[in-house]
């Protein structure tokens, strides 16, 4: 029964959806702190080729993964020394860094006389558990599949949810993204929090890259995010800022992602651009409907400071 | 270290400066690639001795970086009219691609022997309506409900994109080609051309710098421009000196949407000759639109010159492979001039002050202790 169509389409929805997870994660961390970060895609690409590369020369799961987490937080530095040091309005600089790193990725993957377009991948990533219960009927394959970074992106989703609300890192956190004035009077920093929340965000773009580069996809190809960072931007828009709706989202992701193939394989023809599109329907769908609703709007709004940049002086 | 950088702001900058930062920017932008270059195992100049050739030096390459400039000029129009209200659509690309289908559409829907100029006028005005509504979907809201614009029309940029695939790859549309044994739209008809000035250098490009002049004399002389400028600096003053902030809104998404819908027209038109979502997609015309406007200050008469900066840019990766550069390097260039142009920007409206010593100093503005 593990063959199931069913099964097997459950089971690559997750796979699928998990570069994505570690991207909004990330977002949601860096947005909470009132700074919006439209720069994902390119994030997510620069962190696939910084890992891909990293992955062929040392053949190291871990050394691929941080390099490929350095890569994003990279751009995410330059995000913020745009947009909040240098006050360059956010929506601009996220644009700016989704075309310097689409641009800088492709530029590496094609350079040099192997360019790694045509290299494989040096890494392997395998089941962690062993075939006992990876055999299991449903669950085994479902939940006990995976390999040990995907159990990691579980492990994340409960530690960024405890820190959001159940720390004082992650009360300053969420303090300066609702309202930096108060934050600031309170003794808060604003610039180091954005800084450091802007960089873990990144991080967290350049780990998603490097997991679709090295586990899912296990080739290098220009733009091979295939705007799975807009997809985080509107995840974490439809998920309200919330850890652990974003999980869910993000397999519900991976779901449409993959439907069309296991739509194809039941006989139903589906065309996949429809899918494709979804997400991005319900999320329009969601935020005209919470601007209409402004009790909705309250519980499921983002954090009141987004998008604006911070200025002493300005107050 | 006794003394301490900081930042203060300034009111005017000296010409001196006003000028100089934009050229240093822009050199240190391509000093930035040559090192990009270098480590690429290439040499720079030679590199850009080649960029150069493919892009602005003879009338040949001249004509080439128009042609990659002219939906560049719309597109960062369609950015900086909003912008200027402080509307912030990113909606530039897909309404680009709207423009793109219902002018594509009307062309091979009309008769082929349609004379040209009504055949001409008949696109362009259906490529307007085709972006000016589909950024209706996003402006409505926004007038009514005050929906957030920049998650409305990137959201819909993304609908846009997958509705143009469905129409040629994945569905048996009107627009597609139904004798191709591969997925691609209909040609249109001779008559939906646009004219050629020289080489493959349409009237487009004129079009293109006609608008930005007609934009740049209404947003001056208007009474629609000088509302617009005033409700960007405050909703609550032009409320109270009786604008219709929400019709404001309205008219001013529907511009932008209609200048990106004429761009998505003209490509169409002027160089692609069918609905093709690849290419037309290909260079994210509408997201480097709102960089164009960016990098021009949103001034309708910068957005050419910087429009055509970056359409040499793009021009210029042409023969770069034949030393071993990856062509992809352009989209690189266009990235680092813009992120340059953006930071260096901070220094016309802020000046760096040396203090000897700084009792009173604020940790808020020093990025370099925040990282400490």
């Amino acid at each position: 029964m593990n063959d199931s169509v069913l099964i097997l389409s459950i089971v690559s929805a997750i796979v699928a959806g998990t570069p994505v997870l570690f991207a909004s994660l990330g977002l949601i961390l860096t947005e909470r702190s009132g700074v919006m970060n439209l720069g994902v895609e390119g994030m997510m690409l620069v962190g696939g080729i910084t890992a891909f590369w990293t992955g062929v020369q040392t053949e190291n799961l871990w050394l691929a993964l941080l390099a490929g987490g350095l890569g994003g937080a990279v751009l995410g530095l330059i995000h913020a020394l745009l947009s909040i040091s240098l006050r360059v309005n956010q929506i601009v600089s996220g644009l700016a860094l989704v075309i310097v790193g689409g641009g800088f990725s492709s530029f590496w993957g094609s350079s040099g006389d192997t360019p790694l377009t045509q290299t494989t991948n040096g890494v392997k990533v395998d089941p962690l558990l062993p075939e006992a219960l990876r055999d299991l009927p449903a669950v085994g394959p479902i939940l006990f599949g995976h390999d040990i970074v995907l159990y990691g992106s579980w492990l994340i989703v409960a530690a960024v949810a405890y820190f959001l609300y159940r720390t004082t890192g992650g009360l300053s956190l969420r303090a300066v993204g609702e309202d930096p004035g108060a934050a600031d009077a309170a003794g808060l920093s604003v610039t180091r929090i954005r800084y450091l929340f802007t960089l873990i965000g990144a991080f967290g773009a350049g780990v998603g890259g490097a997991y679709l580069a090295l586990a899912v996809l296990g080739t290098w190809q220009a733009g091979l995010t295939a705007g799975a960072g807009w997809i985080a931007v509107a995840l974490v828009i439809l998920s309200g800022w919330r850890p652990l709706l974003v999980l869910l989202a993000s397999y519900v992701f991976g779901a449409l992602r993959t439907l069309g193939f296991t739509l194809q394989i039941a006989g139903v023809e589906v065309a996949s651009d429809f899918l494709n599109m979804a997400p991005f329907v319900v999320t329009f769908i969601v935020v005209v409907a919470a601007s209409a609703n402004p009790d909705w709007a309250r519980k499921v709004g983002a954090p009141a400071s987004l998008g604006e940049p911070y200025s002493r002086e300005a107050r | 270290m006794s003394g301490r950088l900081s930042i203060a702001p300034r009111a005017r900058a000296p010409v001196a400066v006003r000028l100089g930062v934009p050229i240093g920017s822009l050199i240190a932008a391509g000093l930035a690639g040559a090192v990009v270059i270098l480590i690429a195992g290439a040499s720079p100049t030679e590199a850009y001795r080649i960029m150069a050739e493919s892009s602005v030096v003879g009338w040949r390459s001249v004509t080439r970086t128009l042609v990659l400039a002219t939906p560049l000029i719309l597109t960062g129009l369609a950015a900086a009219v909003a912008f200027r209200m402080r509307v912030w659509t990113i909606g530039a690309e897909g309404q680009l691609y709207l423009g793109a289908i219902a002018a594509s559409g009307l062309a091979v829907a009309l008769p082929a022997g349609t004379p040209k100029l009504i055949m001409l006028a008949a696109i362009m005005l259906a490529g307007a309506v085709g972006g000016a509504l589909w950024a209706a979907l996003a402006a409505v809201p926004k007038a009514y409900f005050n929906t957030n614009e920049v998650i409305t029309t990137l959201m819909l940029n993304f609908v846009a994109l997958y509705l143009m695939n469905y129409l040629i790859f994945g569905s048996g549309s009107f627009w597609r080609d139904p004798d191709a044994t591969f997925p691609q739209g209909k040609i249109i008809p001779e008559s939906a051309e646009l004219p050629v000035i020289s080489y493959r250098l349409h009237y487009g490009f004129v079009i293109a710098v006609l608008v930005a002049v007609v934009l740049w004399w209404m947003l001056r002389s208007t009474t629609w421009g000088f509302e617009s400028r005033t409700i960007g600096d405050s909703i609550a003053a032009s409320l109270y000196a009786g604008m219709s902030v929400k019709v404001k809104f309205l008219s001013v998404l529907a511009l932008s949407g209609a200048l990106a819908g004429i761009a998505g027209t003209i490509e169409v038109s002027g160089v692609l000759t069918n609905l093709d979502p690849r290419a037309i997609s290909a260079a994210e015309l509408g997201f480097t639109g709102i960089v164009v406007a960016a990098v021009a200050r949103l001034n309708p008469l910068g957005v050419v010159p910087v429009a055509i900066l970056l359409g040499a840019v793009a021009a210029s990766g042409t023969n770069l492979q034949t030393i071993g550069v990856a062509a992809e390097v352009v989209f690189l260039l266009q990235g680092l001039i813009f992120l340059f142009v953006a930071s260096g920007e901070f220094f016309l409206t802020h000046r760096l002050v040396f203090r000897s010593a700084a009792p009173t100093e604020q940790p808020q503005d020093q990025p370099s202790e925040a990282l400490a």
